[in-house]
């Protein structure tokens, strides 16, 4: 059934606004991340599967017989993904050989191939032996959506080669799109693996992976905005660590102690993911360079709330600092207390700044990345449509 | 909205001692201004004001505009020395009008305000010439002062000071809100809202580094900026004013309940409220990279900061608090004024208008007063 190979990828994510003030009943503005996380299927040699994942070193093979000792993973059919069991999930564990409790990354990403593949292939005649290559833009653990554009990989590769979706035709040096039923479908998927992974996800990054574009995300319900601007940003990760859900716990502290003062700030925040999805959408269909200004704006006041609602960090501070000096706006996406920040690029921003801010915040010890946000969700490759540092990586398995 | 105003314990201090026979001379070092005029020549410009000492009505505007002609200040002019003289000819005529004759005096003033920050400085002029004249005229008591110390006057005749010294500024500012002299009159804390202020009845004086960036600024630019982000994103801004407004309530909270019993938690919650509001100020629009560096500087040793008054520029605030390390505030002030600011460790909260024994005075204010 594995005719020959398939190529997908899948963006990362961020919050563009609202993160901390969608905690508390707000509404938030997420967008797809172009670092994007590559996978490529390929038939594989007689009676083995193989999963190698050279950014987080795990090479990894079984033997389709004993894949089969761990069926049935699901008992749900291919169209309605249900719920993963914790018995069976805990005995793929055990199969893998992955250390009870342990929520490294390495596990987390076999035991997610696992249970999809697994689930996947149930009702079919036979398991098909493949070799699996991942290969992934994202930066792990760091609020990017790196584990849900793994699932959406995984999903809509495996999907396809179950026949359960199309291989859309993609013509040389050229990406394609499935159809939005085909998408429903491998985000149906790409969320189990985030459960599997999370425990209990939103389903915005798998959304977002899935969809591309933007997505707004209110009280637990998230609705594609119909049309979105590719926007040029940086994105620097100071790589200071911090825990989420202290920084969570922070917020609604501050909340109960204040809230006559705290609780306009969350409607500010509100009301400026509004502002900022109206401007989205003019730009859509006709961008101009005021809209660019406005974009700017709601960042820097954005910045200043999440500053008062204490996520806050010197490191975002610097950040900041660093690409005003050079007529760029930032904000922290995501937890704050460290992390990541987006700094906006516009038409009419020199290209020399850019270079100078890059090198700058860099030179704060931070990583940081020319990309854009907007961009489209799971894409299926050409081959010769890849960049030619990722085609490097995944020719090398 | 709700403001919350404090004094500000620098001070402007002036003294009057009878003069020469027939001769008012003022002498103001700090704006380098010292004029006088014979009491003959003075008489030529009564009456100043048609009310009595107890009803300081409104400067009559033809008045104001004959006694700038005889003190020979330039026409529309509003220059700190013009506004000073015209000021101090206006409520010592108006004050003397109805009594037998004028007085001679000798006057000296000295500011520690730096003038056109914001600080209050003609406020502080105008109730200290008020209530110095008063107190000449009889109109008020010059309360008894015990060596080494100073007194306060009664409510009643504060309320005196405060109106002669709301006419003041009505000739140095037009349209002022009031609170200024208010402050200057009554010293402690006073929370103004839609025209009206109200004395907060107990306040802590409480220490704080004034920072004076020196950098210019038009209040009225800087409004005007405000109202247009307002008008540009009012769902986005309407709710910054309201946390501002339940700042001011929060911190008049905690300013009462330190007035009673203060616990160093009161002063952790007034940081927060100190660095929340900075960022709303910064959300405004009216934030400048000299108050961000300011703000930075002194957190940088544990200190919080805020800008105060019109912002773009002009002054900041930095609290004190009694665990802070009194080597942290010399580095501050040092690193401050590195930046080519202005900076005074001074207080908040302190009283307002005070009769002074000369031996209450410091040593540095005495010597200016001797010597003019």
């Amino acid at each position: 059934m594995l005719a020959r190979e398939c190529i997908v990828s899948a963006p990362g994510k961020v919050i563009l606004h609202g993160e901390h003030a969608v905690v508390h009943g707000k509404m938030a503005l997420a967008v797809s991340l172009n670092l994007r996380t590559y996978l490529r299927i390929q038939p594989g040699s007689e009676g083995r599967v193989s999963v190698n994942m050279p950014n987080i070193d795990t090479f990894l093979s079984w033997d389709v017989s004993s894949l089969h000792t761990q069926l049935p993973a699901s008992r749900a059919g291919l169209q309605s993904a249900v719920e993963p069991d914790p018995a069976v999930v805990q005995k793929l564990r055990e199969y893998a050989g992955l250390v009870d409790g342990l929520a490294d990354t390495r596990s987390l990403a076999v035991l997610t191939f696992l249970y999809i593949y697994l689930s996947v292939f149930a009702e079919s005649r036979e398991l098909p032996s493949l070799t699996m290559v991942v290969w992934s833009e994202l930066p792990t653990g760091a609020g990017l959506g790196s584990s849900a554009a793994f699932s959406v990989c995984l999903s809509a590769a495996l999907l396809a080669c179950r026949g359960a979706i199309t291989c859309p035709a993609v013509e040389a040096g050229q990406t394609a799109r499935w159809s939005d039923d085909e998408l429903e479908l491998i985000n149906k998927w790409a969320f189990q693996g985030e459960k599997i992974i999370h425990g209990n996800p939103s389903g915005v990054d798998n959304a977002v992976g899935t969809w591309g574009g933007a997505l707004r995300y209110h009280s637990g319900k998230t609705k594609p905005l119909s049309s979105t601007p590719v926007l040029r940003i940086l994105l620097t990760n100071t790589r200071v660590p911090r825990s989420t859900k202290v920084l969570v716990a922070g917020v609604r502290d501050k909340m109960t102690k204040f809230p006559a003062i705290m609780n306009p700030v969350l409607e500010s925040i509100d009301a400026i993911s509004c502002e900022c999805e109206r401007t989205l959408m003019e730009m859509a269909s006709r961008p101009e360079i005021q809209h660019y200004r406005v974009l700017e704006e709601l960042i820097d006041i954005n910045q200043h709330h999440l500053n008062v609602m204490g996520v806050g960090h010197p490191s975002l501070d610097r950040l900041c600092q660093v690409s005003l000096a050079h007529g760029l706006h930032s904000k922290l996406t995501g937890a704050g207390g460290g992390g990541c920040g987006i700094t906006l690029l516009t038409p009419d921003t020199d290209s020399l700044e850019v270079e100078r801010s890059i090198q700058e915040l860099k030179d704060c010890g931070y990583d940081c990345w020319e990309t854009s946000i907007g961009a489209p969700g799971v894409l299926h490759h050409s081959s010769s449509s890849l960049k030619e540092d990722v085609l490097k990586v995944l020719n090398g398995y």
